[in-house]
């Protein structure tokens, strides 16, 4: 069997080579990100300079695709820190791979999602007020409070568990790269030397913070639904949305986490380490939470259906079979039926499968955060005409730099930091070897026990297998 | 009735000090009006007030002025007069003003001249006490307090949780001061040229100043009954403001046949606001937020069609079949000839 040392050696190979080598692909695909966020940047002056009239947001549909991308990003987010914290709370031996990855979706997400707020300010100059004369009774200040609270836990839950790996790249990298990421490894690192008094303040600091998060990750989600829960417009007028919102957060989350992953396998070739084990872990939990998004839908449309009141009717024409059905239909069918059927039928529990399942989730759970914004404020107050909405090149132009801005950074990330929880792996790896030798030792043991009875102790202690793949 | 004889005395007094103040004043108008008040020194919230007020007219009793008894004070910030009540003087020169004490504090009040003439008059200022029984009509009285949650408690969440976080952060300041001067792990680190422990501190000084500053945020907001900075029942009793006329001079809903009056003027006038042009131009072709004015600024009838039909900017055009070209031709006429009264 390959020794720990030399498993590890070979992980940090693996580990620091995006860093090391970079290929002109990669610039080309940096240059596009570059220039589609241009683009946003250069709408952004138009609607600086004019006003939201660029925008097709008017009196009536005053909310549109900006908040959708703001639900949706703030929703990514839960990809990442409720996972990992989830993960590590309940000690799933096989999450070490994958949480520095959604640790960096979410700060991402949240960082563009935060910012598609004061995208959609009229006046972005006065978002200080905010703080100057806010007020704790409006449920845009709980957001406020809440995205900041998690924003700040985040980071810090990003970065204690990178530091020993941020140490492990000043020390290995320090002749390959320029003097900027070198500056960045030693000062990041914080004299990280691996003694137990380090390991025992960074555990606690690493415990604490997945204690919190997990709360602070479900209220904000819960309050960016307060947003249009505490409203009494019909669709939002629900005490359900809370729990909605926040199952459909982590639901995307878990997706937008499988698509990362699998790009990043595919281009650094990071099989040994995402094997299809983690995949359909993966998919097992879109599976569960898809599972829980059809319940929630079908509680929340039966409730208010059964009782219909005359506003309830139009917004239900209108989302089952007039202008939103096909949004809708695809997000019920398309984007929580079937990833449920990829992942339980045994043919399609595989790394395509699950990726597209995700693929599903991501565009279902845009269109579902659209059409919640958009329907809300289409169903009329008073009897005059419904208005229409559709974004404008301005508004479309913003969120595709919001999306290509979400890339970047990470695409960024990829060549400066280290994208394994190395010492964790490290940590999973001694333990998964200690317990095969011990197996072994058993198995040779019972052998020899039951030589003389029968064959089923060896079948008891059969080891387990490498890798889990299916 | 201690406070009519009070209040009598108030009056003789009062007139004597406006009439010398009148005389004073040297002013040029052709009547001096004079305005004297009667009124109780405290009234109790809820309970009607009663305010007499004489006027005179060069020390003559005016029957027919009208007089508004308003109180000062401000919202957000912003100071004005409220007005309570108006009334009109009998042949006697007096104008009874009966008002509902609903304030918990009045402020200064006023009794003012307002018409029938347009005369400039010193107003005529005085207090009414407020008797407090903690009883104030516009508390916020929808919604149920329940002791301890409140801002208080929203507030020690917050400052829990942001002390665990700020906690966490400390400890990466030690996980840096206990790498500093100690013996290397060989299996940890190869090369160790190291950096410092600054990060870490900032990071957690960042995290207390934030935490800090949402608590502050938090006490600075104004108005809220369950915050633990205001006193219970937060005076939040001022409705209106009297400091400037509303420039409404139109109608509430216009009728097609309202448009019939021979009168090329009042019927345009009519047509303006039936096909609301209004909304956006304002309630007198004044202008307001979206239209720009309108009234004594348009141009040729020629130009004004085109405008009407084509719908410059954001505006909507208005085709033949909605709007006739008469129609259009009397709109034109008002907002050239008419005037904002």
């Amino acid at each position: 069997m390959e020794s720990v040392a030399r498993w590890r050696e070979r992980l940090i190979a693996k580990t620091t080579k995006p860093t090391l080598r970079t290929t002109a692909w990669y610039w080309v695909w940096l240059s596009f990100l570059v220039a589609v966020v241009a683009i946003g940047v250069y709408s952004y002056s138009t609607q600086w300079r004019n006003g939201l009239i660029v925008t097709n947001m008017r009196d009536r549909i005053s909310w549109g695709l900006y908040i959708s991308a703001f639900v949706f990003f703030i929703g990514i987010s839960h990809a990442g820190t409720l996972i990992s914290a989830i993960l590590r709370a309940s000690k799933a031996r096989w999450r070490a791979p994958v949480t520095r990855t959604a640790e960096f979706i979410t700060a991402f997400s949240l960082l563009i999602g935060a910012s598609f707020v004061v995208i959609d300010m009229g006046r972005p100059e006065r978002i200080f007020n905010v703080y100057l004369f806010g007020r704790w009774q409006s449920p845009i200040m709980w957001d406020v409070m809440a995205i900041t609270t998690y924003l700040t836990a985040s980071l810090i839950y990003l970065y204690a568990p990178m530091i020993p790996d941020l140490g492990l790249f000043r020390d290995r990298l320090a002749d390959e790269v320029g003097p900027v990421r070198n500056w960045i490894y030693r000062t990041l690192a914080l004299d990280w030397i691996g003694t137990p008094t380090q390991f025992k303040y960074l555990g606690k600091a690493i415990t604490l913070m997945m204690l919190i998060i997990i709360p602070i990750a479900v209220s904000v989600h819960t309050v960016v639904s307060w947003i249009f829960g505490m409203t009494l417009r019909v669709g939002w007028n629900t005490t359900i949305f809370g729990v909605l919102f926040v199952a459909g957060a982590i639901f995307s989350g878990i997706a937008t986490l499988v698509i990362v992953l699998a790009v990043l396998r595919r281009i650094y070739h990071w099989e040994e380490y995402l094997t299809p084990k983690h995949f359909i872990y993966l998919g097992y939990l879109l599976a569960a939470f898809a599972a829980v998004m059809i319940y929630v839908n079908i509680s929340e449309f039966v409730t208010t259906g059964f009782k219909l009141e005359e506003a309830g009717e139009f917004a239900f024409r209108q989302l089952f079979l007039e202008d939103f059905s096909v949004m809708f239909w695809f997000y019920i069918i398309g984007g929580l039926i079937t990833p449920l059927v990829l992942m339980v039928v045994p043919k399609t529990r595989t790394i395509a499968g699950v990726v597209t399942a995700a693929v599903l989730v991501v565009i279902a759970m845009f269109l579902e955060r659209y059409f919640i914004v958009v329907t809300g404020l289409r169903v009329p107050l008073m009897p005059y005409e419904p208005a229409n909405y559709f974004p404008s090149m301005v508004e479309w132009s913003i969120f595709a730099a919001g999306l290509a801005g979400f890339v970047l950074l990470i695409t960024i990330a990829v060549k400066i930091f280290p994208m394994f929880a190395v010492w964790e792996m490290v940590e999973e790896r001694e333990q998964e070897v200690a317990l095969e030798i011990a197996q072994s030792i058993l198995v040779d043991e019972d052998m020899r026990d039951d030589d003389e009875t029968s064959g089923a102790g060896a079948l008891a202690g059969s080891p387990i297998p490498e890798g889990g793949a299916p | 009735m201690t406070h009519m004889r009070r209040g009598v005395a108030c009056v003789l007094m009062l007139a004597t000090a406006v009439i010398i103040l009148g005389f004073g004043s040297g002013s040029v108008l052709a009547a001096e009006i004079g305005i004297a008040v009667g009124a109780p020194e405290s009234a109790t919230v809820g309970a009607d007030v009663e305010v007499k007020a004489i006027v005179t007219s060069d020390d003559e009793p005016l029957e027919g002025a009208v007089v508004a008894l308003s109180y000062s004070t401000s919202l957000a910030g912003v100071a004005g007069r409220v007005e309570l009540i108006s009334a009109v003087t009998d042949s006697d020169g007096v104008a009874v003003m009966i008002y509902e004490q609903r304030a918990a504090e009045n402020g200064e009040m006023f009794v003012e001249y307002v018409g029938p003439d347009d005369i400039e008059t010193a107003p005529f200022v005085f207090t009414i006490a407020v008797e407090s029984e903690q009883q104030q009509l516009y508390a916020p009285i929808s919604g149920i307090k329940i002791p301890l949650l409140n801002g208080t408690l929203v507030i020690a969440v917050i400052a829990g949780v942001w002390s665990m976080i700020a906690f966490s952060a400390y400890q990466l300041v030690r996980v840096g001061r206990a790498g500093q001067g100690a013996e290397p792990v060989p299996s940890v680190v190869v090369a160790s040229e190291q950096g410092s422990a600054w990060v870490a501190t900032i990071l957690t000084i960042a995290t207390v100043l934030t935490a800090v500053g949402m608590v502050i945020v938090f006490l600075r907001t104004p108005l809220a009954s369950g915050d633990p900075l205001r006193p219970e029942l937060y005076d939040r009793s001022p409705i209106a403001f009297l400091d400037s006329d509303l420039p409404y001079g139109g109608v509430g809903l216009a009728d097609a046949s309202l448009a019939e009056t021979d009168d090329p003027l009042a019927d345009g006038e009519m047509l303006y606001f039936q096909f609301g042009c209004a909304s956006c131009h304002g309630l007198s072709g004044t202008g307001a937020v979206v239209g720009p004015e309108l009234l004594g600024e348009v141009g040729s009838l020629g130009g004004f069609f085109e405008d009407v039909r084509e719908g410059p900017k954001e505006m909507p055009g208005y085709a033949s079949g909605v709007l006739s070209d008469d129609d259009i031709e009397l709109i034109h006429r008002f907002l050239k000839d008419g005037d904002s009264g």
